[in-house]
């Protein structure tokens, strides 16, 4: 991403925003809410334009790609919306399986057969028949979850994928983001507020801040950093970044 | 001077915020046309939106068209006794129900039902991300969901108005029959004598375009829902003002187009 603007009713939510992320590597994103980081995040995928600037995805300009070939792209891309953005009217394995219909090299027993192990992968066997609304909050997370892997996707965009869910879900969904990268070398970006899962699966980190990166860097370098506003951040003291508590 | 600025900003602002919703109606109705030709993404969900907008709509429609019809033929009767002969109700009634009250009463009672639905359920994709979701899986979001609706309504609503059509004459008929003492081949007389064929087709080409108008504005209004909850309620009952206003404009261009 370079130097994107983005306001939004004449409020500047992005300014300026410049940000690489390097193939194969998971970039976690972190900073306040209302920061920006969904924002940014949609900008990748074209699901919102820049007022100015210019992102990149595999050399091509996403704001300036038309609509097939902005299809084309989002094949490759695998997003977790913040709250699961399931289609209720549809069970689980209809829902799972949206993508999959998009890939005219899958049958329908292809498709079922992926369903059931991306179902299996983040602990939800069993739930294939089931409308979102009977499943809680961490089930549904989880399937959002399913249903953006279940294309193997090059790219993974997870907004907030751990919010809400418990310690045990989070550490699994967390090695999931790991194994992507490790064994398949997905390209991740996480939006996140754990700090725990941030320095558990990223190789960089970038924390947003009035629109803006205030730090880039590897984990290792922001648990060092002497930023007031970056260490209050990552140790929740609101008196370093001038906040009153 | 504030007092004088305020109402002209006040105008300024309505006059922008309906150029902008003018262009971004635009917008969808070209994207919908562009997307007829994805047939593999509209055409499943095709007979699924004809049975919801049409089929569960005939309840509806045909109790508007009943009552409408009794009515008709009583002050048909009540304003013709002593002046015409009293045959003149069926005529009254069929060509009041075919040109006129059939399409409108029709479209207008679906406008709440069809067009509110519409919006409601697109703008609840629209706030909790699912249309957003539809993009990312690479579904086109207007083909998926808007051009089935269109296609559904334009075809659907010309079914249900003939249906109501149909029961509202029937309705005078029997009102006639029972409570003003003509016989049905008096009422049947009068209908005969004014019908013409082109009233249906007249009925018929008024439905179509309030279908396209009910289906296209409750689309439109759910697509462009912003603010949660409260934003889904707002976009419904814009969707059901606006259809209700688009159908009375447009049959009155109707009247002045085509009945000469």
């Amino acid at each position: 991403m370079f130097d994107v603007e983005k306001a939004f009713g004449g409020t500047p939510i992005l300014k300026g925003l410049t940000l690489t992320i390097e193939e194969g590597q998971t970039m976690s994103i972190i900073g306040g809410s209302g920061s920006g980081k969904s924002t940014a995040l949609k900008h990748m995928v074209g699901l919102l334009r820049p007022d100015d600037g210019e992102v990149y995805v595999d050399e091509q300009n996403v704001s300036r790609l038309d609509q097939e070939s902005l299809y084309d792209l989002r094949r490759n891309v695998g997003y977790v919306f913040q709250f699961a953005a399931l289609f209720d009217s549809m069970t689980i394995a209809e829902n799972v399986g949206m993508g999959l219909r998009r890939m005219p090299s899958l049958n329908d027993e292809a498709i079922d057969e992926r369903v059931v192990e991306c179902l299996h992968m983040v602990g939800l066997e069993g739930t294939d028949q089931r409308l979102p609304s009977e499943l809680s909050g961490g089930q549904r997370k989880r399937a959002g979850f399913a249903r953006a892997i279940a294309t193997r996707p090059k790219y993974m965009l997870y907004d907030e994928p751990t919010t809400g869910l418990d310690p045990v879900t989070t550490a699994v969904i967390d090695e999931l983001i790991v194994r992507l990268s490790d064994e398949l070398g997905v390209t991740g970006v996480v939006i996140t507020h754990d700090m725990k899962s941030a320095f558990r699966i990223s190789d960089r980190v970038a924390m947003l801040y009035h629109g803006g990166i205030r730090f880039e860097g590897t984990p290792n370098e922001l648990r060092m950093c002497e930023d007031p506003v970056v260490k209050g951040f990552i140790e929740g003291r609101p008196e370093l970044m001038g906040i009153a508590p | 001077m504030p007092h004088i600025v305020r109402p002209i900003q006040a105008v300024g602002r309505t006059t922008l915020r309906t150029v902008g919703a003018v262009g971004r109606a635009g917008y969808l109705a070209v994207d919908a046309v562009r997307a007829l030709r994805k047939v593999s993404l509209w055409a499943p969900h095709l007979v699924g939106q004809m049975a919801k907008i049409g089929v569960d709509s005939i309840p509806i429609a045909l109790f508007v068209a009943l009552f409408t019809g009794i009515v008709l033929a009583l002050q048909a009767s009540y304003t013709l006794t002593g002046a015409v002969p009293l045959y003149f109700v069926g005529a009254l009634v069929g060509k009041t129900m075919l040109v006129e009250l059939g399409p409108v009463l029709t479209a207008l009672a679906l406008s709440g039902r069809v067009g509110a639905n519409i919006a409601a359920e697109i703008g609840s994709m629209r706030v909790s991300e699912q249309i957003d979701a539809l993009e990312t899986l690479a579904y086109d979001p207007v083909a998926y969901l808007v051009v089935p609706r269109v296609i559904a309504g334009a075809i659907m609503f010309p079914v249900v108005v003939i249906l109501a059509d149909a029961l509202g004459i029937a309705a005078g008929l029997g009102t006639a029959v029972s409570r003003l003492d003509m016989s049905a081949f008096e009422f049947l007389k009068g209908l005969r004598l004014f019908f013409e064929t082109w009233d249906v087709w007249f009925s018929v080409i008024k439905s179509i375009s309030f279908g396209l108008a009910v289906t296209s504005v409750g689309c439109f209004f759910g697509f462009h829902t912003t603010g949660g909850a409260e934003g889904v309620g707002r976009a419904t009952t814009r969707a059901v003002v606006v259809s209700t206003m688009i159908i009375l404009a447009l049959d009155a261009f109707w009247a002045a187009t085509l009945l000469k």
